[in-house]
C-alpha cells in the first residue's frame, strides 16, 4: 500500500513535469493582458495533476493507456488523443509533436508561428492561433476578442439583422399610423 | 385630540397633493397632457427607455426560467445548456445580460437628469422617492442575478460583498456590531455561500424583487402621469407638444431603434467576451480562484473606493448617500437648477471615472503604497 502511494506520488511528479507547460500560459497572458488558466489546453482548469475529472488521478485503465500513447507522440501526426488534454491541446500535439513542444517551451512565441493559421475549432471566425494570442478560449465560440467576435457575427447574421430591421421599421410604421388614427378619432369625438 | 386630528389632516393633505386622484382621467393623463419642449427634453425619454429594458428583462427572464435549475450542482450546467443547446438560448440569455446593463445605465442617467432638472420638487416628492426605491431594487436585481449562473466570478464576488457586510460590524457600537453578521447570515443562509444562498437569491430575483418592483413602478408611473412632466428648466418652456400622440410616437420610435441596437449587440457580441474565460467556469470550492474577481461594472463606483479607501470611510459615505438619496426633495428644496446641474455633473463624472478608470486608479494607488 505504502509502495503504491509512493509510486502514485512519483507518477504525479513525473507527469506534472512532463505535461504542464505554464510557459505557454504565461506568454498568452502577457501578450493579451487577459487572465487565462490551464483549461485553454487541458481538460481541467487546474492542470493535469490531481484527482478531479480530466486530471491524471481520475483516469481509468483505458484512459491511462491512451495517456501512455500520447506521451510517446514525439513526432507530429501521431493521431494520439490524450485524455488530459482538450481538443486544442491535442491539436497542438498532433500538429507539432511533443519533441517540438518541449523545444519551443522556452520560446513560447514560436507556438504561434508553428500552429496552423486556418484552424478554428470553435467556428467563431477567429483562428485558434489568434485566440491563443488574444488569451481567449479556442473551444468556446462565445469567448473571443470582443471586436473580432462582433465583426464576424455581424457578417454571419446580416440576413437576420436585415429582416429584424425591416420588421421593426414596419411595426413602427404601423404603430405610428395606428396612433395617429386614434388621436384623430379622439379629436373628432371631442 | 384636536392636535391628533390636525396631524391626520396634514397627512391627508400631504398625500392628496402628492397623489391627486381627482386628476385621474383619460383627458388629464393622456389627451390633454402636454410635454415641455426645451434643450433638456431628451431627458424625458430616459424613464421610458428604462421601462423598455425592464420589459425585455421580464420577458427574457421568463424564458430563462423554463430551463434554469437553481441548485449548486446544476445551475452552471443549466446555463451552459441554455447557451449552447436551447434554440436561440444564447440570444435570450445575452439579451437578458445586455438589457440589464442598459437598464441600469438608463436608470442612472434618468436619476441624474431628473435631479439636475429639479423634477423632485413639490409636489413630486413621491415620484422621486419611488424612483429611488426603483434604483435600489434594480441594483438588488443585479446583485442577486449575478450569483445565479454559479460561475467563478459570481460566487467569489458574492462572497466578497457578503464579507464586506460582515466587516461593517467592526465599526458599529455595542450590540449593533453583531447586526451586520446577522444580516449576512440571513442572506447567506448557511456557513458559506452555498445552496441556501443560491435558493435565497433565486427567490429574491424571480419573486420578491419583481413584486416589490411592480409596486414601486406602479406608484412611480401613476405619480408621473398624475403630475405630468416637470418643467425641467428655470424659464417656462416656450413650446410644448402633446403627450398623445406625438410624445408617445417619438417614444416608440426610440424604443424600436434602441431595441434593434440591443438585439444586434446580443446577437453579435456575447457580454462575457469582455471578461476572461476562467471567470465563467463552474464554481469549484476546492479549485483555484481565477484572477480578476470583480462585481458587475455598475458596482465599480462602490467597489474601487472599497479597495482603495478605509472601509469605514466608504461605509459612512454610502450610508449618508443612501439616506440623502431619499431626502433629496427636502435637502435641495431651495437649491437652484444651476447648482443642481453642477452637482449632477460631479456625480456623473465620478461614476464615469470610477467605471472606466477605477482599475487604473486602483493600480496607481496600490503601486504608490506598495
Amino acid at each position: 500500500m505504502k509502495a503504491l502511494f509512493i509510486l502514485g506520488i512519483l507518477v504525479f511528479m513525473y507527469c506534472s513535469s512532463v505535461f504542464a507547460h505554464p510557459e505557454f500560459q504565461r506568454y498568452s497572458k502577457e501578450v493579451s493582458g487577459r487572465s487565462i488558466n490551464c483549461a485553454m489546453c487541458h481538460m481541467h482548469s487546474d492542470g493535469p495533476v490531481g484527482l478531479k475529472p480530466g486530471q491524471i488521478g481520475s483516469l481509468n485503465q483505458d484512459e491511462l493507456n491512451a495517456l501512455g500513447l500520447a506521451r510517446q507522440a514525439f513526432k507530429p501526426g501521431s493521431g494520439a488523443k490524450s485524455p488530459i488534454l482538450n481538443e486544442f491541446g491535442n491539436v497542438i500535439v498532433e500538429q507539432l509533436g511533443k519533441e517540438k513542444i518541449l523545444m519551443i517551451k522556452q520560446r513560447p512565441e514560436l507556438l504561434v508561428e508553428s500552429l496552423s493559421k486556418t484552424s478554428d475549432l470553435d467556428s467563431d471566425g477567429i483562428t485558434d492561433v489568434e485566440e491563443f494570442k488574444d488569451g481567449t478560449h479556442p473551444l468556446n465560440s462565445l469567448d473571443g476578442h470582443p471586436w473580432k467576435l462582433f465583426k464576424n457575427n455581424l457578417l454571419k447574421n446580416w440576413f437576420h439583422i436585415l429582416m429584424l430591421g425591416l420588421a421593426t421599421g414596419c411595426g413602427l410604421y404601423g404603430l405610428y399610423n395606428a396612433l395617429l388614427w386614434l388621436a384623430m378619432k379622439a379629436r373628432r369625438e371631442e | 385630540m384636536s392636535e391628533r386630528k390636525s396631524k391626520l389632516w396634514r397627512t391627508i393633505k400631504f398625500f392628496s397633493e402628492r397623489i391627486p386622484l381627482h386628476k385621474m382621467s383619460f383627458e388629464s393623463m393622456v389627451s390633454k397632457k402636454e410635454v415641455p419642449v426645451h434643450h433638456m427634453s431628451w431627458a424625458y425619454y430616459m424613464g421610458g427607455l428604462t421601462l423598455l429594458f425592464f420589459s425585455i428583462q421580464m420577458i427574457t427572464g421568463i424564458f430563462l426560467l423554463f430551463y434554469y435549475q437553481p441548485t449548486v450542482s446544476d445551475a452552471h450546467a443549466s446555463v451552459e445548456y441554455i447557451t449552447f443547446f436551447v434554440k436561440s438560448g444564447f440570444l435570450v440569455r445575452n439579451l437578458h445580460t445586455w438589457s440589464s446593463s442598459c437598464m441600469i445605465l438608463c436608470l442612472m442617467i434618468h436619476m441624474i437628469t431628473a435631479f439636475a432638472m429639479k423634477s423632485f420638487a413639490r409636489p413630486r416628492e413621491l415620484t422621486w422617492i419611488s424612483g429611488s426605491l426603483l434604483l435600489i431594487l434594480t441594483f438588488s436585481f443585479g446583485f442577486t442575478g449575478y450569483l445565479l449562473p454559479w460561475h467563478q466570478i459570481a460566487v467569489n464576488a458574492t462572497k466578497v460583498v457578503l464579507q464586506s457586510i460582515e466587516e461593517a460590524g467592526r465599526y458599529l457600537p455595542g450590540a449593533l456590531s453583531t447586526l451586520p453578521t446577522y444580516i449576512k447570515e440571513i442572506i447567506q443562509g448557511e456557513a458559506s455561500v452555498g445552496q441556501a444562498t443560491l435558493s435565497r437569491f433565486y427567490a429574491l430575483h424571480v419573486v420578491v424583487l419583481p413584486l416589490l418592483f411592480f409596486g414601486a413602478l406602479g406608484l412611480h408611473l401613476l405619480s408621473v402621469q398624475l403630475h405630468g412632466m416637470s418643467q425641467g428648466i428655470d424659464k417656462l418652456a416656450k413650446k410644448s407638444e402633446k403627450f398623445f400622440p406625438f410624445f408617445i410616437l417619438k417614444d416608440f420610435w426610440l424604443w424600436g431603434l434602441v431595441f434593434l441596437v440591443v438585439f444586434i449587440l446580443s446577437l453579435c457580441l456575447p457580454f462575457e467576451s469582455f471578461y476572461s474565460y476562467p471567470l465563467f467556469e463552474a464554481y469549484d470550492a476546492l479549485g483555484s480562484t481565477p484572477d480578476g474577481i470583480k462585481p458587475e461594472w455598475y458596482f465599480y463606483f462602490l467597489y474601487y473606493p472599497l479597495e482603495i479607501l478605509p472601509f469605514w470611510v466608504v461605509m459612512l459615505g454610502m450610508g449618508i448617500s443612501s439616506i440623502g438619496l431619499f431626502m433629496v426633495p427636502w435637502i435641495f428644496k431651495n437649491t437652484s437648477r444651476k447648482v443642481l446641474s453642477i452637482i449632477a455633473w460631479i456625480i456623473a463624472a465620478y461614476l464615469i471615472i470610477m467605471t472606466f478608470f477605477g482599475q487604473l486608479i486602483y493600480e496607481i494607488f496600490k503601486g504608490s503604497h506598495s
